[in-house]
């Protein structure tokens, strides 16, 4: 080990970190996704719950829904209508672990010790980020292909399944940025857990992700109208189906699935900033070193 | 969200070394520092350090006292909200990065990512911190070499016992070579064995030239390893100096004699009116008989117990020991340790 000297350390030139702003996010994108291959049981239990939602919901509500479903429209498949709801579950299911991963991180150290060393702290969670869009982007294909496999039929063909993947991750953003909230309010991996699973049924059922809305009691219908999930499911749908789904808001200005898709993203958009922004300043005041 | 108290004793001491980056060859100079928490907690109050380049120095205190939130101070964890805080010539809270890059830093409870391998922890430090692909392998190498992790390098974290964790921590804050290492408490909670090989490392780092900032609340351990200490309590510092000179405070070793009958008293006369001891000798009554301290404790210590026996007092247990931290802070503050540890998490609400 070469030993520092004094006059190695009286020169007059700060130690650089060596990094930029994109090494650092390459970095922690690296450590983040070899977390994830090292622990294939999230990854395959993350995904058995979507799978398993989507066997038994097709098997046991196939038939009743088929009628629910149709009202007034060509004829789809049970399959081809929850699907896109399912790619939605994946990417609710895979942003909670984004909060577990800062949680656990807090807890057994490695927070702090990102902290102390001289990585740009926002490429840290940029880094960290990427790393579970990426696993998001592979899920959602995953679900997709199943589908197809399922009997599920694509309208708008690759273009569309690529959409939907896209869809997920934009969906994903505002649940990985309230799942971060949650991890730096409670600091505590199961309260973390607990919570964020504790949204996840509601957001899911309370929305147009199992069945058509109209099919649904009024109060659920009101409540889907500011569930988030509503808004991810129908643009994924609309990207199944290439039609307009939305019942929600009443958008005209487009072309067939245009007016779902239009202003779904615009509403994701929104919460993403709106979440994001909580999260971003939940993590600057815990990373930040003033005094709590 | 910090209250700053104490900021106008240091605006002078700013705006004097506000043009020049590196002012010091310290490799901690700390003056008046102060941390006091939002909830008005004083955690740190006032401390004054001059650590220079390749010293080994230790920072001892109870439970409470400071030392933690000290040392977090310095490695950029928390801001100072009053005094001056350079290390190695940068300023904590102007430049907090250059501080980073030129600190190593291992805090008190094991930091390791037990999913990832001991070389992949390293390996993940190196990329942090910035050092170059070219050099990466080779360094992992030696570090593993260096904290004898080396035959279990493949192998998750998450295997390893406490003092391999521990190693391998030490291993992630040195990857960058730097010339200042903070070790908060690094030996809390090992065993001897683990304890003696940890303190093997950190000599050999600082042979080889790297500056030491330790906190223990062990007085053995600074004995061991340290050249100078400071010792704090309730947030400032009460003595500084070399552990000899520490141990002189206290007054030598300490020779404890367990009576076998409640002759404490007349067993402490006779310690008392026993000259063969040194001057300066003091003997207090203890629950099990008596304790003397005395630089010569040691060699003249089997002659209290023949005057003792000639007395036909009948001591059944003895020993003779280096001096606790306890007996320091005794020597001190006139308090033991326990007494001066409720009283601070009374005061700083278990914050350490």
């Amino acid at each position: 080990m070469s030993s520092p000297t004094a006059s190695e350390q009286s020169s007059s030139q700060p130690p650089q970190s060596g990094n930029s702003f994109l090494g650092d996010v390459w970095v922690n994108f690296k450590r983040w996704n070899l977390k994830a291959v090292r622990n294939p049981f999230v990854l395959v239990v993350s995904l058995a719950q979507p799978i398993i939602f989507l066997l038994l919901f097709t098997e046991v509500f196939g038939q009743i829904a088929g009628g629910a479903i149709n009202q007034g429209g060509a004829g789809i498949s049970y399959e081809t209508f929850l699907v896109p709801a399912i790619a939605i579950q994946v990417s609710l299911a895979a942003a909670i672990t984004s909060g577990i991963g800062l949680v656990n991180d807090i807890e057994n150290g490695m927070f702090e010790k990102v902290l102390v060393t001289p990585m740009n702290r926002t490429a840290v969670f940029v880094g960290k980020t990427a790393a579970e869009v990426m696993r998001i982007l592979v899920q959602v294909s995953i679900i997709l292909g199943l589908g197809v496999v399922l009997g599920a039929e694509i309208s708008t063909g690759l273009v569309g399944a690529v959409g939907i993947a896209f869809v997920g991750v934009l969906f994903s953003l505002w649940f990985i940025a309230l799942s971060n909230t949650l991890a730096v309010l409670t600091r505590d991996q199961e309260s973390t857990i607990i919570a964020a699973n504790l949204l996840q049924f509601p957001l899911l059922f309370l929305s147009s992700a199992f069945l058509p809305l109209e099919a649904l009691p009024e109060w659920i219908q009101t409540f889907a109208r500011f569930n988030p999930v509503t808004y991810g499911v129908d643009a994924a749908r609309a990207l199944m189906l290439d039609r307009d789904v939305m019942t929600v808001l009443e958008v005209t200005q487009f072309e067939g699935l245009w007016n779902t898709l239009v202003p779904a993203v615009v509403v994701l958009v929104a919460l993403a900033l709106v979440f994001g922004g909580v999260a971003v300043f939940m993590l600057t005041r815990a990373t930040g070193s003033d005094v709590q | 969200m910090a209250g700053r108290t104490g900021q106008s004793e240091v605006s002078n001491e700013q705006t004097r070394s506000a043009d020049d980056r590196r002012v010091t060859e310290s490799a901690i100079a700390t003056t008046e520092l102060q941390l006091t928490y939002s909830d008005g907690t004083n955690a740190v109050n006032g401390v004054s350090l001059d650590v220079p380049e390749g010293e080994f120095f230790g920072f001892l205190g109870p439970n409470g006292a400071g030392k933690t939130t000290t040392i977090k101070v310095l490695a950029t964890l928390l801001k100072p909200t009053g005094g001056s805080v350079r290390v190695n010539g940068f300023d904590v809270t102007d430049d907090p990065r250059s501080v980073r890059s030129s600190i190593g830093y291992m805090a008190q409870e094991v930091s390791v990512d037990e999913e990832l391998t001991a070389r992949e922890n390293i390996r993940f430090a190196c990329e942090a911190y910035g050092v170059s692909s070219g050099e990466r392998t080779e360094r992992i190498d030696e570090l593993l070499d260096l904290v004898d992790l080396a035959d279990v390098g493949d192998k998750k974290a998450e295997e390893f016992s406490g003092g391999m964790k521990k190693r391998l921590d030490a291993a992630t804050a040195l990857v960058h070579d730097p010339p200042l290492v903070f070790l908060d408490e690094p030996t809390t909670g090992l065993d001897p064995k683990a304890r003696n090989r940890l303190w093997e490392y950190f000599e050999r780092i600082n042979e080889d030239g790297t500056t030491i900032f330790l906190t223990t609340q062990y007085l053995e351990e600074a004995d061991q390893l340290c050249d100078r200490l400071a010792v704090i309590l309730d947030g400032a510092i009460v003595e500084e100096g070399s552990p000899a000179e520490l141990k002189r405070r206290v007054g030598g070793e300490i020779l404890d004699v367990n009576l076998a009958n409640a002759e404490s008293e007349r067993a402490a006369t006779i310690a008392r009116e026993f000259d063969a001891f040194d001057e300066g000798a003091t003997v207090e009554t203890t629950e099990e008989g008596i304790s003397v301290t005395a630089e010569d404790a040691r060699e003249h210590g089997t002659d209290l117990l023949v005057a003792l026996r000639d007395a036909d007092i009948t001591v059944t247990g003895f020993n003779v020991r280096a001096p606790s931290l306890d007996d320091v802070f005794l020597a001190i503050t006139g308090e033991h340790v326990e007494d001066l540890e409720d009283a601070a998490h009374l005061e700083n609400g278990d914050r350490q």
